[in-house]
């Protein structure tokens, strides 16, 4: 369980980034959190991570007070994919890659297991091992970052704009992986994510901030057919959401392809 | 975010100097610091390097960087007193030609390097290089390389910063380490801040290269950097400190 209690931040020699923000997220959620640029999302992942403390207000992560821990020491539990991949990685190979982090918090297990599992992580991820990290191309790096955090099995993980730059087959190449470890391993994902087809697809509740505050919190379809909401946040709905907001009447549940198609046969039907 | 060698604006007469003549400044107080070996005429310098910061209206920064300078100055100061052998001993192993050797060398780091950091406080990076083109006729190619090279050194910081956090939240116990640990920690991340250096650094050059860079010439630059009264004054002052070094060595 995370929560963030009141949390108000701010830079040194500038106003407040993130004012007044409460929410709680539970195992196993998968959280958007959305907004325009400046509007304080990854400072709110920041935060959450305890990579800065609040000003004021306290974030909470499984009933342990950011302020009072160190990141290092949360590294065990949570993971922080950055939008660079070229900070993480380090080593000179992928599977040294993947061992440095596993070595860092699970070091106590012992290289056996430690290269066991290195070696699980490479067969899902599709890597051989062998293969230079800086070579590869930047969703290649994105992947081989995902896969050095995955592998030392975190309860949380942070994403950081996870799919910029990238191009949509290494999109849900990455998203898809993080959907596994949502679903089958009941992972809490926090997605900070400009793409809102991404979000759709993936999230399952959204957080709608703006100018450092929580504008609104709740199911990403909901979330994104309050056309007054995405206005003041200034986002964009995605396509199909877009769509049937125009269309109306009927078409309130069209939110993917499928659903649009099925809406317009009904509506062919009724006449 | 704010660096040490971040511009700041402002309309001083220190900013409203010709950048030559603010850089002329800055090579006089160096060459000062090096003739001379009187502590009070370095004292004096010193004294000279904060007022020009206190003048410029930069008197925050000005004081952040002797502070960060003393840090520095303090680890030297013990070192160079600790390795000099000559003089009469004052204390165990420390004589006094040891202090008075140790307490010249730290000044005149504090009183060369503060007006280095400090004159690009106080002028753009943009107007130093079109000064320079301009009047020292020194090749855009170079004034450009100098001042890219000026500009990158935040840049690069916080790409240090970035990794290091980036590297704390894989468990990295960057924030548990201190001192030498800490440096030792810091050692294998040179690979990717490398990388990312020549990435940026080619980026930047492919970048210069679609925008013209080499069909720039001196004429090019639209600003004129006209020597005033001001300028002048400042050059009278200049002598004089240069005279003061020769004749108090």
């Amino acid at each position: 369980m995370i929560e963030l209690d009141k949390v108000c931040f701010a830079y040194p020699a500038q106003g407040p980034t993130v004012q007044d923000l409460s929410f709680r997220i539970g195992d196993g959620e998968f959280v958007a959190i959305l907004g325009a640029n400046g509007a304080g999302k990854t400072t709110t992942v920041r935060l959450i991570d305890g990579l800065i403390k609040p000003t004021s207000g306290r974030v909470i992560i499984d009933g342990t007070d950011t302020a009072s821990s160190r990141v290092s020491d949360r590294a065990r539990r949570v993971g922080f994919l950055f939008q660079n991949p070229d900070r993480q990685i380090c080593k000179n190979t992928v599977r040294e890659e993947i061992l440095f982090g596993l070595e860092t918090v699970r070091g106590e297990e012992g290289a056996e297991a430690l290269g066991h599992r290195a070696d699980e992580v490479l067969q899902e991820f599709g890597f051989t091992g062998e293969e230079e990290p800086f070579s590869l191309s930047r969703g290649q790096r994105q992947r081989v970052a995902l896969a050095s955090i995955l592998a030392v099995e975190p309860s949380v993980l942070i994403l950081d704009e996870p799919t910029t730059g990238l191009d949509y087959r290494e999109c849900c190449h990455i998203m898809d992986q993080i959907r596994t470890m949502n679903r089958e391993k009941n992972v809490t994902v926090i997605m900070v994510c400009h793409d809102m087809e991404i979000v759709l697809d993936y999230a399952s509740r959204a957080l709608v901030m703006s100018g450092g505050r929580l504008l609104d919190d709740g199911p990403v379809p909901e979330i994104f057919r309050n056309s007054a909401l995405m206005e003041r946040a200034s986002i964009l709905p995605p396509q199909m959401i877009g769509l049937s907001l125009r269309l109306g009447r009927g078409f309130e549940d069209a939110d993917t392809p499928e659903s649009m198609a099925d809406a317009i046969l009904r509506r062919k039907k009724e006449g | 975010m704010n660096h040490v060698l971040q511009y700041i604006p402002g309309n001083s007469v220190i900013h409203r100097m010709n950048p030559v003549t603010k850089l002329l400044l800055t090579i006089i107080i160096c060459v000062c610091a090096f003739m001379t070996d009187n502590l009070f005429f370095l004292l004096g310098l010193l004294a000279v390097d904060l007022m020009i910061g206190f003048v410029a209206g930069v008197a925050g920064r000005t004081l952040k960087i002797f502070r960060g300078l003393l840090m520095i100055a303090a680890f030297l100061f013990i070192l160079q007193a600790l390795l000099t052998r000559r003089g009469t001993p004052v204390f165990w192993i420390i004589t006094d030609e040891g202090l008075m050797g140790a307490g010249r060398v730290v000044l005149r780091l504090i009183v060369v390097c503060m007006p280095l950091a400090l004159v690009l406080a106080v002028t753009r990076i943009s107007d130093l290089t079109n000064a320079l083109v301009q009047h020292l006729h020194v090749p855009y190619q170079y004034a450009f390389t100098l001042a890219t090279a000026i500009r990158f050194i935040p840049q690069f910081l916080e790409e240090m910063n970035g990794i290091m956090e980036a590297q704390t939240a894989r468990g990295v116990a960057f924030d548990q380490a201190r001192g030498l640990k800490k440096f030792s920690m810091i050692l294998p991340l040179c690979a990717p801040l490398l990388i990312s250096s020549v990435r940026r650094t080619d980026q930047t050059a492919v970048a210069a290269e679609v925008r013209g860079f080499r069909l720039r010439t001196r004429a090019s630059a639209y600003r004129r950097y006209t020597f005033t009264a001001l300028d002048a004054a400042t050059f009278l002052f200049c002598a004089l400190l240069l005279a003061g070094a020769i004749l108090i060595r």
